[in-house]
């Protein structure tokens, strides 16, 4: 924050993201389920909203980065998903979820500082490929068909989740990179660009193996978006025979994946839900209506009834949402993460590594967020893929708040060689 | 729903709406500090040959014959992606992408290189200089 005019426009931001969180805990206090007996609750609730919100703004003041908007954008977020999350079925903070917010926050400044500095994080390449092994080992080991969850006793995680910001910086490049050329037969192929279609192929292996098959299509338009980086850098014209080659190869790949896919895969994909109410179209048939009952401004925050459904703070949260509070603020909160998201539109890194780590990051939230939301309203079949920021689980919440980390890495990048701390140290003696 | 309700859930829309507004110009504004600042990163440099002026405005500048280059030298002497500057510390460095691409700098062959101002750098039949950005005197701008 090193300007006044600096300074006066992150005071009005924080001053505005402090007021929407007041407002919306007014209409919580006035439209909502707040009885007198639940009085004790609600100011709980009030302030860890405010107190969480402050306590954030003091410690960005010990972050010197060159901008702070998706951090504001990032607990303005957080906030309104911790007051959605405190009311579903009665207002009452939501632990679990604050907890995983904080965690969220932390998660954030580790992936900001370790992706800040692009020299280093590029010298660490085959890390990232070692860790996404051990991740993706993991998967093949301690999950499988049988649950996807990792039970810790007092917690589980969902290893599947932390391959997504592992494989981001997989498909991440830098120029040079893609200029170290080796000729096969008759192509000159970057091996960079081998290694990240080789682990693609690993991880659809392996997510079909595990029965994931939600999260597959949010790896795939990660190394998609990865590939047109590579491909479009910088303003290369794409030829109609390349284009044509691509949709059709993809569309291939579609067919043979419909074909090829688990009989349960199958039945979703052609089930009629008001035929089948209480069966496969069971959830999504009772989302709908909770998303019909709940109107433009819903039936207010814990008077509604969908929390008697299985995963409705998770994969239904959207439609849960719809219900309470209604179909304006859940479409404002989903347009809030897409702003939070275009921000590397307006203010473009300066770096071709930051631009293809932004491009990761970007896809993998917007499938994310498209596959739940069309998925809670019947357009596409129910994949049970959670809404970044919004719905409640740890590792989901960790691993988005480390993907936000990474794009916040972008907008202030540092522009320095790594030092090397044992050259300083042969010198000094 | 009663109207003093609606009445209050449409104000808290409208403060979200105006709140989601101000963290956009937010960004806005950071945009224009963001050049302000990239000019202290990047050194404020630009490349100049006569009667044209190549902005350095990312950390990594491709230069070459190919149309989709930073810096596009059209001519056969050059290879179609030929060389990379980068900046580091403020310092740009030039290095070369094809072994049978030459690049001379101040008249001598190199294949990497820190820049100084006023440093001329052959590129094929194409001679730039690097120096501080100055004000637009009328030269083009690419």
């Amino acid at each position: 924050m090193e300007t006044t005019t600096g300074k006066v426009k992150y005071v009005f931001s924080a001053i505005f993201v402090l007021i929407s969180h007041l407002a919306m805990l007014t209409n919580m206090f006035y439209n909502g389920n707040c009885d007198p007996s639940n009085m004790n609750k609600f100011v709980i609730l009030a302030i860890t909203v405010i107190g969480l919100d402050i306590l954030y703004f003091i410690a960005m003041l010990f972050f010197k980065q060159s901008t702070y908007t998706i951090d504001f954008m990032l607990i303005f977020i957080l906030n309104i998903s911790l007051i959605f999350q405190s009311s579903f079925g009665g207002i009452s903070l939501s632990v679990k979820h604050l907890v995983t917010c904080i965690a969220s926050l932390i998660s954030c400044r580790l992936g900001f500082i370790l992706c800040r500095n692009h020299k280093w994080i590029q010298a660490k390449k085959k890390a990232f490929y070692i860790a996404t092994g051990i991740i993706m080992l993991c998967i093949l080991t301690l999950t499988g068909s049988r649950s996807m969850w990792i039970d810790l006793g007092f917690f589980t995680i969902q290893p599947s989740e932390f391959l997504k910001p592992a494989f981001i910086l997989v498909c991440t490049t830098y120029i040079l990179e893609q200029q170290n050329k080796i000729s096969v037969w008759k192509f000159n192929i970057v091996p960079e660009n081998l290694i990240c279609t080789g682990f693609i192929i690993l991880i659809c292996g392996l997510q079909w193996w595990c029965r994931d098959l939600g999260s597959l299509p949010t790896f795939v338009a990660i190394y998609l978006c990865g590939l047109c980086a590579r491909l479009c850098y910088p303003k290369a014209k794409l030829s109609k025979k390349m284009i044509i080659t691509g949709i059709a190869s993809l569309a291939v790949l579609a067919i043979t994946a419909i074909i090829l896919a688990p009989p349960y895969v199958k039945s979703r994909l052609f089930v009629d839900i008001w035929n089948d109410t209480s069966g496969d179209g069971y959830q999504q048939s009772q989302a709908l209506i909770a998303i019909a009952n709940g109107g433009w401004f819903g039936k207010g925050a814990g008077n509604g009834d969908l929390h008697n459904i299985f995963a409705y703070e998770t994969d239904l949260v959207f439609a849960s949402i719809c219900e309470e509070w209604g179909l304006f603020f859940a479409i404002m909160v989903v347009c809030a993460i897409l702003i939070m998201l275009a921000s590397p539109l307006v203010n473009p890194p300066r770096s071709y590594f930051h631009a293809t780590l932004a491009t990761g990051v970007c896809s993998a939230f917007v499938v994310q967020m498209a596959l739940n939301i069309f998925g809670s309203c019947n357009m596409i079949p129910f994949t049970g893929v959670t809404v970044p920021f919004i719905s409640q689980g740890g590792s989901s919440m960790v691993t988005c708040g480390f993907m936000m980390g990474m794009l916040i890495a972008g907008q202030s990048p540092v522009f320095k060689n790594p030092t090397n701390n044992k050259k300083k140290k042969v010198k000094s003696k | 729903m009663e109207t003093g309700n609606l009445i209050l859930c449409v104000i808290t829309a409208m403060i979200l709406d105006i709140s989601a507004l101000v963290l956009i110009l937010s960004t806005y504004f950071e945009k224009l500090d963001g050049k302000k600042r990239w000019k202290k990163i990047g050194n404020d440099m630009e490349l100049v040959e006569p009667g044209i002026t190549y902005a350095l405005e990312s950390d990594e500048v491709l230069i070459g014959r190919h149309g989709s280059v930073d810096i596009r030298l059209p001519d056969l002497s050059v290879s179609r992606y030929h060389a990379i500057m980068t900046v580091c510390n403020g310092i740009w460095t030039i290095q070369a992408l094809n072994p049978k691409a030459p690049i001379l700098v101040n008249g001598q062959r190199i294949s990497k290189t820190k820049l100084k101002e006023y440093d001329v750098i052959q590129i094929g039949t194409y001679k730039l200089q690097i120096r501080k950005r100055r004000r637009q005197n009328g030269n083009n701008n690419r």
